[in-house]
């Protein structure tokens, strides 16, 4: 169905999760400032005043305690959705996450569900510096058994958090704070998007093309995706027709659509938030070359963090971190051109 | 017509004088529901929903970053 | 009581960090009106000021030395400022200069002065760890230094701060937790998300005295920070201190607030601390009033060089966001 409603990020997500907690009375909500104050970054917006603080629970500032119990209420039967306000703050209750999320499903033998959401606020660009502005997928998707989400805008995050809560798993539902649409932090055009009233899903596991083209792959998820499509736009006044895929979740990771891609353009540049190093990059560029190396006609690249911690300062922030620029002149290197 | 008008008190123009429109949640021209939330201000980092006051065609007069006073009239509703 | 010397010492900080405080509020929101971009002028990010909070800093930090290390929270101009992190550096790296503390890697969240022992961190409770290192440093070394960790309320919620206080308390460390309530994590008030009204009675649960500073009192932390310094440099182990504290600003700058009440911030800046600290140094004739003066102009002609030196710097290149990532 068409719509001429036009949502951010943020009032996708908490649509979804009103419209779930709506449907099953098992769903519900706990983190730091996700009550009156609605979410840091928006996520909870207007859902104390519909469902109250017994479903909206703000929490005290005690991540392993509340990640450490959503487990516990995920395998008691409910379906709680936690927030971890920014994912820097893993440290403090990765074990929760790493060891009893990801894993109880397969101690049991599959006997046990742990049907929980984590969302978690990524990204920089804003000078928040080093211990508020990393992305980490990487870090999640790494681990065996969790479910990995990262959306790049609103239609898609209102359908991947609607299947999120109803996977029967824990899932790491990533959202980037420049994504948000917050009055109050600069969001690129294409984030908001027209949204269908009704609830709907979106299954995992499936990369959209979002922009058919001939000559090059660019593969990227989360706000990489509006970096590569506005790159795609320049190149093509250059006579360069780019193909951009939005990957949005990285486990499951839709190889086939990117395999797929580079067998037709040769041409494959990965772009991602995060670290370079042990990272999506390098994932994607690995799948291709291990299905047929064949498959490129030149060295593939991947644009991601040097292997810094974010910096503060504006001039060195916005240096490492990739652009459009910085993929147009990566395609611009595999196909062999000069700068426009 | 049915004015899109910004509430003389939603803020304290002594402490701040202008804010922004943040937000259009509906194109232009789009049908909206009576109550509907159309667009979002902004005001220093505070946020204020505003509301479809009636069913109708939405027409914007501030687009989105058009700076507001108490009182301004952002659109109006045609009834359809 | 405090002599001359400190009385004067802790007013002019408290001054200094005040208008410090109320200088960056200013300069935080050039460049970001009438849309506020976080992002955006002189100062993006998150910026936390402590304004309300003086007390916290002076009445502890005047019993410390060079060679005694405080871990401070993200909200740490105050402390840093008592400490005696070079206000210059420090302001300059807030600016996000090439001169700053870290070369603009940090920002105001991330101050780290070792010429004074100084650090902080934008994650709760978790410079609790690093000061409880710094006391078993001292203590292996045989050296009397101590070490301050300072936390909000909102931390002694989490793991890693009692983790710290059972350690500490187990190994007998010279360490002084000094809990800065302000009633608030971001949104939350106390009473919401602590389980308990006054947390000093925690420090009976780690076997090591535990003390609650009422109102924002200058003169009574002196007095119970002075006792725990003493008794840390002695080796008689750790102190917790709760200070009932006062948190004029929002969570950060341009937090609409919408959840506090009306009124809480004006009832509060009616018994303002600096001000009361000031009416007893003068009344009580620990210094006039033409000393108070004195300090204060001299604690806003600091304050205000520094900003001038800050604006002034070069922003770093680049490329020099690669360099330091290893030793």
């Amino acid at each position: 169905m068409s719509s001429n409603r036009i949502m951010t990020v943020s009032r996708a997500m908490s649509e979804a999760i009103a419209q779930e907690m709506r449907a099953d009375p098992n769903v519900f909500v706990m983190g730091e400032d996700v009550g009156a104050y609605g979410g840091i970054f928006g996520a909870t917006s207007g859902l104390l005043g519909e469902f109250g603080e017994s479903r909206v629970r703000d929490t005290p500032i005690s991540e392993t305690a509340f990640i450490g119990a959503g487990v516990g209420a995920a395998m008691a039967g409910m379906r709680p959705i936690v927030e971890l306000m920014f994912v820097d703050f893993f440290g403090v209750c990765m074990d929760a996450i790493y060891n009893l999320a990801a894993k109880n499903v397969y101690f049991s033998g599959g006997n046990c569900k742990v049907p929980m959401v984590i969302m978690t606020g990524t990204g920089g660009g804003y000078s928040d510096a080093g211990q508020h502005s990393q992305t980490l997928h990487a870090t999640f998707a790494h681990l065996p058994g969790l479910k990995v989400v990262a959306p790049s805008n609103a239609y898609d995050a209102k359908g991947l958090m609607t299947t999120a809560i109803r996977d029967d798993g824990p899932v790491m539902f990533m959202f980037h704070k420049g994504l948000q649409g917050l009055a109050w932090m600069a969001s690129p055009e294409g984030a908001a998007t027209e949204l269908p009233e009704e609830s709907y899903v979106l299954p995992f596991g499936q990369a959209k093309i979002v922009r058919p083209g001939k000559d090059v792959t660019i593969v990227a998820i989360s706000m990489m995706v509006h970096h590569a499509m506005e790159a795609a736009k320049a190149l093509e006044k250059e006579g360069v027709d780019a193909e951009v895929i939005d990957l949005r979740t990285l486990v499951p990771l839709d190889r086939k659509t990117v395999i797929q891609s580079v067998k037709k353009t040769g041409r494959l540049i990965v772009v991602d938030e995060d670290y370079k190093s042990y990272g999506l990059t390098s994932e994607i560029i690995a799948s291709v070359v291990e299905e047929n190396p064949a498959y490129l006609k030149s060295p593939p690249r991947r644009l991601a963090v040097p292997d810094v911690p974010i910096p503060y300062s504006r001039p060195m922030e916005q240096y490492i971190l990739p652009d459009a620029v910085d993929i147009a002149a990566a395609v611009r290197a595999t196909l062999g051109k000069k700068a426009a | 017509m049915a004015d899109i008008a910004i509430p003389k008190d939603l803020w304290d123009v002594g402490k701040t004088p202008e804010g922004i429109v943040a937000n259009w949640f509906f194109t232009e021209g789009g049908s909206v529901a009576e109550g509907a939330t159309v667009a979002e201000i902004m005001v220093e980092k505070s946020t204020f929903d505003i509301t479809a006051p009636s069913a109708g065609r939405l027409h914007i007069s501030v687009p989105k970053d058009g700076v507001v006073k108490p009182g301004a009239v952002i659109g109006h509703i045609d009834s359809a | 009581m405090p002599s001359k010397s400190q009385f004067l010492w802790m007013y002019e900080t408290m001054e200094k960090a005040r208008y410090y405080e109320d200088t960056i509020a200013v300069a935080y929101m050039e460049g970001k009106q009438p849309k506020f971009d976080i992002g955006a002028g002189p100062l993006p990010g998150e910026m936390h000021l402590a304004a309300g909070q003086e007390p916290c800093a002076a009445g502890v930090c005047v019993h410390l030395r060079a060679d005694d290390t405080v871990t401070a929270t993200h909200r740490p101009h105050h402390a840093a400022i008592a400490k005696g992190v070079d206000l210059k550096k420090m302001t300059a790296e807030i600016f996000g200069k090439k001169t700053g503390l870290a070369g603009g890697r940090g920002g105001h969240m991330h101050l780290l002065d070792p010429a004074v022992n100084f650090a902080c961190s934008g994650i709760i409770a978790q410079g609790a760890g690093p000061a409880v290192g710094a006391a078993l440093a001292a203590k292996l070394r045989g050296t009397d230094a101590v070490a301050v960790s300072y936390v909000g309320d909102g931390a002694a919620n989490q793991g890693g701060f009692h983790e710290a206080l059972n350690l500490a308390s187990l190994w007998k460390l010279p360490v002084i937790f000094v809990i800065e309530d302000n009633s608030w994590g971001i949104s939350v008030p106390k009473a919401k998300s602590t389980a308990i009204k006054d947390n000093s009675l925690r420090a009976a649960g780690y076997a090591m005295p535990g003390f609650h500073i009422a109102d924002n009192d200058t003169l009574k932390l002196f007095d119970v920070a002075g006792e725990a310094v003493a008794r840390a440099r002695t080796g008689g182990g750790p102190t917790l201190i709760e200070v009932e504290t006062y948190r004029y600003y929002g969570h950060f700058q341009g937090d609409p607030e919408t959840y506090r009440p009306k009124g809480e911030v004006a009832a509060l800046k009616a018994k303002d601390p600096i001000a009361r600290f000031r009416k007893t140094m003068i009344e009580t004739k620990v210094a006039t009033a033409a000393e108070a003066d004195a300090a204060l102009a001299r604690a806003k002609a600091e304050v205000d060089e520094a900003f001038a030196f800050a604006r002034a710097a070069a922003y770093p290149a680049p490329e020099e966001a690669l360099a330091h990532v290893f030793a």
